[in-house]
């Protein structure tokens, strides 16, 4: 079986579309009433019939399309390169003469056709027929295409000896003209085709013929086929599972304690789920054990969580956390400091805080901070992060610290029903004037609290490196005695 | 033995090929007719047996184990022929329902296209279907008729060859031609002086030959002039 090589030239071209119309213009050339008239050829001692002169060809096409003469000129000259229409007493000269000089047009077979180019077994066969015809004598550059093609298509060469033979067989059991006018057609077929060196070639497209437009598709769909893919099954049994386990929580499906806000105008339920909130609501604390992440993001949870990793000594891991989401989200313009700090406090060798990362990460983030940007310790972070997730977190959730924040927490009340707080509002503004609606703090102050909280707390850690070597001291004189 | 009705077979197909690569080139043009369509529709169920009979011979020796090295080897070659050849009656076969579908004959307002040829193909047809004359018995809108059938048959070689390609595995690149490059012509063919396809080296020849001829005569005018006064001598004297 033939490989069939990509064609990258006429095929995805859509100039190939005005073959069709070209077509469609041949077609009524023929008429024999509105068509071209046609002549004989006289060729030694034969006759053969329909040929046409040059100056009947655009004629024709000038009345029928009603074009300057320039341009009727340049489209018939169009016809005979694409090999609709090929010259007889010059069959090199691919052009339109508007003389008398004779043309004929060329048999359906061996039009241009879009979907196939000229397959060079053709053209061997071709070239194979001729040999026999011409007893060898072939042109310059058919000898070279001989050669090149018996080099390149040697599997096939038998056949394409075969094949010749038979076919000039076949050729004589037809008239003596039909022979000719045949010869005629197969050698304009193949000038068209195979162009002959210095002579233009119509069927190329100039530099950017070996680019292929779909390309970019093509790469694309063989990239999306690569593509690593999720089953809907499995995402949307994800999903499902995300919407079951956070049903109770959703306060617009499953309502919320004490009371939605908007609807009862009371701010007791944001004032109970504050950032950090003495004692959180129980709906709060039990969606820490969902996950992680819900522990993490939480303010309250952080703090509770916290205080587990201090009884763990492994407390520097959550404030080098914390530090590296200051880092990313806070101010940009004192990237450079807070960068140097969380170096020094906790990366250093030999830090007060010295966090546990592997080798590489270490060397990655260090390098990085050479040009401190906001995600320059996204790496460790990420390790920490899962450091925490998959050891501390599993272990804070069977701890005390946690139990009894579960057992402490409050499952607020509901509040009055909505018409009675109705009554009760109209009653107030009636009777007391405009409900006086008290403003939560501003956004600022709650800001500086927690800065101050966070200062407070630095201050008061005990960091690892500092029990570690107390301890140290405490066994060495012990250690002493013995000895001794 | 096996090798020759195999080669015998390939011969035939081979030459069905050719003369359906002929017919189909005159699809659309002025010789076309009804009974184009019939040589085309015979010749190409010809070749089609002839393709089904090839494979099954091929197919048989290539999967038999007892063969030698140098048979494996030719028939080999014989294969990658022969699955050619069938590329090619593929393609002639997708021309010919292209054209059918473009020059429909009982058309009035579809005119052929004037190419100059002015016979018949029925001598090509003969020669495919190994007949002395052409009978031609189709009803006379066969041209749109079998279409139908060309599609199926289209369809049918084209599952030949890839069961083919899957059953039998012959790398096409590993087979060697026998026949160096030139070989046609060194085959006995006479090249009919008569064709007149060759005007430019007829012109050339001629030339040649008109001084030789030129030679030719100014020695036999010599000669008899120096006969005729040797005659005159003789006579005077």
């Amino acid at each position: 079986m033939t490989v069939t090589r990509l064609d990258q030239g006429q095929r995805y071209r859509p100039r190939m579309a005005f073959l069709k119309k070209i077509e469609a213009l041949m077609m009524e050339m023929q008429n024999p009433d509105t068509g071209i008239k046609t002549q004989t050829q006289t060729v030694m001692i034969a006759n053969i019939p329909h040929a046409v002169t040059g100056n009947d060809i655009l004629q024709w096409i000038l009345q029928r399309l009603q074009i300057t003469a320039e341009e009727a000129l340049h489209l018939g000259d169009l016809f005979v390169k694409y090999g609709y229409i090929y010259p007889l007493q010059e069959p090199k000269n691919l052009t339109l003469k508007a003389d008398g000089s004779l043309y004929r047009f060329q048999t359906p077979y061996f039009w241009p056709v879009q979907s196939w180019a000229a397959d060079d077994t053709d053209y061997a066969i071709y070239l194979a027929k001729k040999n026999i015809k011409r007893k060898g004598i072939l042109e310059e550059y058919e000898k070279e295409h001989y050669n090149m093609l018996n080099q390149k298509i040697n599997y096939k060469w038998d056949f394409v000896i075969m094949q010749a033979k038979e076919q000039y067989k076949a050729g004589k059991e037809r008239k003596k003209e039909d022979r000719y006018a045949l010869d005629c057609q197969e050698r304009a077929y193949w000038l068209v085709n195979r162009t002959p060196p210095g002579m233009q070639d119509v069927l190329e497209y100039g530099v950017d013929r070996v680019t292929d437009p779909n390309e970019n598709k093509i790469m694309y769909y063989q990239q999306a086929i690569v593509k690593t893919r999720v089953k809907s099954s499995v995402s949307l049994g994800g999903l499902v599972k995300y919407s079951e386990q956070f049903l109770s929580n959703d306060p617009i499906l499953s309502g919320c304690l004490p009371s939605n806000p908007w609807i009862t105008d009371d701010p007791e339920f944001w004032d109970l789920n504050a950032k950090l909130v003495e004692v959180p609501t129980r709906m709060r604390v039990e969606r820490w054990a969902f996950n992680f992440n819900e522990l993490i993001r939480d303010p309250k949870g952080r703090q509770n969580f916290q205080l587990f990793l201090k009884k763990e000594f492994s407390g520097e891991n959550l404030s080098f956390w914390e530090a590296c989401e200051d880092l990313k989200y806070g101010d940009q313009s004192k990237v450079k400091e807070k960068a140097e700090e969380i170096y020094k406090l906790f990366l250093a060798p030999g830090a007060r805080r010295w966090i546990n990362i592997d080798g590489t990460t270490m060397g990655i983030t260090v390098k990085g901070l050479k040009h401190p940007h906001r995600y320059v310790l996204d790496a460790a972070q990420t390790h920490i992060y899962m450091l925490m997730k998959k050891d501390s977190y599993g272990r804070y959730l069977k701890s005390p610290i946690y139990k009894e924040m579960l057992a402490k927490a409050i499952v607020p009340q509901e509040t009055v029903k909505k018409r009675q707080v109705k009554l009760a509002v109209i009653v107030g503004t009636g009777l007391f004037g405009r409900r006086h609606l008290r403003s939560s703090p501003s956004p600022i102050i709650l800001r500086q609290q927690e800065e101050e909280a966070k200062a407070r707390e630095a201050a008061t850690t005990v960091d690892i490196t500092q029990v570690m070597s107390k301890l140290d001291r405490r066994n060495q004189p012990q250690k002493e005695p013995p000895p001794k | 033995m096996v090798k020759e009705e195999c080669k015998a077979l390939l011969d035939a197909l081979n030459k069905v090929t050719a003369c359906y690569r002929h017919m189909v080139l005159t699809i659309g043009g002025t010789s076309d007719s009804q009974n184009l369509r019939e040589e085309l529709k015979k010749t190409r169920q010809k070749a089609q047996e002839l393709a089904v009979a090839n494979r099954n011979k091929l197919t048989t020796v290539l999967k038999d184990k007892t063969v030698s090295k140098e048979d494996k080897a030719e028939f080999e070659r014989l294969w990658v022929i022969f699955s050619t050849c069938l590329e090619i009656l593929e393609i002639d076969m997708r021309r010919a329902l292209e054209l059918g579908h473009e020059f429909p004959l009982n058309v009035p307002k579809k005119h052929l296209i004037q190419t100059g040829m002015s016979g018949g193909t029925s001598g090509v047809a003969a020669r495919a279907m190994s007949v002395q004359n052409m009978k031609y018995e189709a009803e006379h809108n066969i041209d749109v008729v079998d279409l139908k059938d060309l599609e199926n048959e289209i369809n049918q070689v084209g599952e030949m060859m890839y069961e083919m390609e899957m059953k039998v595995n012959v790398p096409q690149w590993t087979v060697e031609a026998k026949q160096d490059p030139g070989a046609e012509l060194k085959s006995t063919i006479s090249v009919g002086a008569s064709s007149i396809g060759m005007i430019s080296v007829e012109e050339n020849k001629s030339f040649c030959d008109i001084s030789k001829v030129l030679a030719g005569i100014v020695f036999s005018a010599v000669l008899i002039i120096a006969i005729v006064l040797a005659v005159c001598v003789v006579k005077l004297s």
